[in-house]
């Protein structure tokens, strides 16, 4: 990346300064810290995988040689993922990063057997003393994008390309409709599920019903390739999508991103592990801790509204401004939280209805 | 554009990965052979291809290559039970994962990446008709010449003897090679016509209908090229049938999304492989036993 935006000078002058800092303190220690980190999908230039390994890439950074990391890739959930991280640990990797939901069984076996092992793990909720388990809050993200969208949509109607129908997609889907209905109530979208985490055929033949079907901003959501994003700038209709910038596949309708950076928890996690008070507790992270971000943003988004999308940026960092906050109307018209009552952590993670707007009935 | 407009325009594209395939497929099982190895041999296809487009830029290279990748992969095979008489089931899946696995490596370091497409081209003349001439008859150059290679090849398996000697050997190869026919050797060229055919397949999908690599994008066409062909009971026109029906319930099952039709989208999804099974069950009440 060219630019230098001011988050991505502020992250690398801190890297160089905890790099310096930690040198001295790692050379004292007698091992080498040994990490393990198992991730789902192949590294690419973009994608999950991809946002995972920069966090860990920045932990790497800050430590040197005092670390020496594994890297497994596109390992498949299920049994044999579980002997793999077995194996991990037996190779005497005391620091585990699990890269995905369906890692959590076998990961939580190795965490009790071997309590000398922290593992963060992501996309879970089981906890153990040295298990921790680590989610974005990308929702605040795509209210965000939904008021972007808002200023830039010509016929009212916004479209998602969704991998599989559980709470963390739809909570990403309505965050989305309620940011552009704040800006024009009269907005719906129109949601395809591919039922799959990789079909690119699929995902891009989804993008193209949804285009012919008048949507003209496209929210690829949870899709590891640029799919949808090509599809999208070739029909010349907006896009954006989650985890890591894919602006490099469309040049011009690229709408921004929902970026995570995962480098500030890891390294604090292994900070803490070093330490010795490594805490096993759910982490759910967002604009507030630095780790959602957005990026990229389209030149064609007006003024106003980009000052309008830095006051709103802001006032969730500070927790002023709540995404799932009463009034919240579901697909049917009903009331589900009036007003000033605020959806809790729990009933976000296990959301399971559409708000007002989204016109596609949600699978069940 | 109205949901017909966009069945019309994509079916075709969707279609022919499948077609190419099965059509493959169907050569090599009339010989009395069985490959399983489809999927891999895709996999190879489209990863050779990709790289080839990606770093010439020229399709036509990548059609070439990709298919030169799924015959080699299919010599393989051809070696394994023809030769050595291994278990056809057995190297058929291990040509599978071989297959995968080796698209996985070429492919590395060109993961999520992407080419462009082919243009797609009117017919001169009657691209002007209303509704079906930007659509149904504006294609690629592929889909094109799919066409009359799919009459071509249906004409010369049942017209020709070429054509019959194939039949001949899948239906008893003792008979075949007793009046003179090297049975061997033509097994061979049709496991090797099958893999090249495989292999564009595989291309098709990686530099044409989806142009990216992604590590396991061909994800289970293979197989539906293999279900393709019982389901057209070893004849071309009934496999182009079944290829273009498939097609247009993948479209159909995201299209009816879009829309917001009510249904659960999971049913949707499985739809094509629903009616797949009926089909079977329809023709084997229907005939009896399958027949080659």
């Amino acid at each position: 990346m060219t630019q230098t935006t001011r988050r991505s000078f502020i992250k690398s002058t801190l890297a160089t300064g905890t790099a310096l800092v930690a040198a001295p303190m790692i050379a004292r220690a007698q091992d080498v810290l040994k990490m393990g980190v198992v991730l789902p999908s192949p590294i690419a230039d973009v994608g999950w995988s991809h946002a995972l390994m920069a966090g860990v890439n920045t932990v790497k950074e800050a430590y040197g040689e005092g670390l020496e990391v594994t890297v497994l890739e596109n390992i498949m959930e299920g049994p044999d993922a579980d002997r793999i991280a077995n194996n991990l640990v037996a190779e005497g990797n005391k620091v585990l990063l699990l890269g995905s939901f369906g890692y959590q069984n076998g990961g939580i076996q190795i965490a009790r057997r071997n309590p000398d092992v922290s593992i963060i793990h992501a996309s879970g909720f089981m906890v153990e003393p040295n298990f921790a388990p680590f989610t974005a809050k990308y929702w605040q993200g795509t209210y965000l994008m939904g008021m972007a969208a808002a200023a830039l949509t010509k016929t009212k109607v916004l479209g998602c390309v969704g991998a599989f129908a559980i709470p963390e997609l739809i909570t990403s889907i309505n965050a989305f409709m309620l940011g552009a209905r704040s800006v024009d109530p009269e907005i719906t979208m129109r949601v395809v599920w591919v039922n799959s985490w990789f079909n690119p055929a699929s995902e891009q033949d989804a993008t193209r019903a949804l285009i012919s079907q008048d949507c003209d901003v496209i929210f690829s959501n949870a899709q590891d390739t640029p799919s949808v994003i090509s599809v999208a700038e070739e029909a010349g209709v907006y896009v954006y999508n989650l985890n890591s910038s894919m602006a490099s596949y469309a040049p011009t309708k690229y709408l921004g991103v929902v970026g995570t950076d995962w480098g500030p928890f890891f390294k604090a996690k292994v900070d803490a592990h070093v330490a010795g008070n490594f805490e096993g507790a759910n982490y759910w992270l967002g604009v507030e801790d630095d780790v959602v971000y957005t990026a990229d943003w389209n030149a064609d988004i007006p003024a106003d509204m980009v000052e309008q999308i830095t006051a709103r940026q802001a006032a969730i960092a500070d927790g002023s401004f709540t995404v799932f906050q009463g009034p919240l109307i579901d697909q049917s018209g009903t009331e589900r939280y009036a007003e000033g009552v605020a959806m809790t952590d729990g009933e976000i993670l296990s959301k399971d209805w559409h708000v007002e707007g989204v016109t596609s009935p949600l699978p069940n | 554009m109205s949901i017909i407009a966009f069945l019309l325009a994509g079916t075709l594209a969707a279609a022919l990965p499948l077609l190419l395939a099965a059509l493959g497929e169907m050569v090599v099982e009339k010989t009395g052979l069985l490959n399983l190895g489809i999927e891999g041999m895709m996999a190879i296809g489209a990863a050779v291809a990709f790289i080839l487009v990606f770093q010439t830029g020229s399709h036509s290279l990548g059609f070439a290559g990709g298919a030169v990748a799924g015959l080699v992969l299919s010599m393989v095979f051809a070696f394994l039970v023809i030769t050595l008489k291994v278990n056809e089931v057995a190297a058929g899946l291990a040509l599978s994962v071989l297959g995968l696995g080796l698209s996985a490596l070429f492919g590395k370091s060109f993961e999520s990446l992407t080419v462009s497409g082919l243009p797609r081209l009117g017919l001169p003349g009657l691209s002007q008709i209303p509704l079906v001439g930007p659509t149904l008859l504006t294609q690629d150059i592929l889909v094109w010449l799919a066409i009359p290679f799919t009459v071509a090849l249906g004409y010369v398996l049942t017209r020709t003897k070429p054509g019959l000697v194939i039949q001949a050997v899948g239906e008893n190869a003792s008979v075949a090679r007793s009046i003179g026919y090297n049975v061997a050797a033509i097994r061979f060229a049709a496991v090797g016509f099958g893999g090249a055919m495989a292999g564009l397949g595989g291309a098709y999908a990686s530099t044409v209908y989806t142009p990216l690599w992604a590590d396991g994008m061909i994800a289970g066409r293979g197989w539906i090229a293999l279900a393709l062909v019982v389901f057209g009971t070893w004849k071309t026109g009934r496999i182009a049938f079944g290829a273009l029906l498939f097609g247009v319930l993948s479209l159909g099952e995201l299209m009816a999304q879009a829309t917001g039709v009510n249904l659960p989208s999971q049913l949707l999804t499985s739809l094509p492989y629903v009616v797949t099974i009926l089909m079977l069950v329809v023709i084997s009440r229907r005939k009896g036993p399958l027949a080659a």
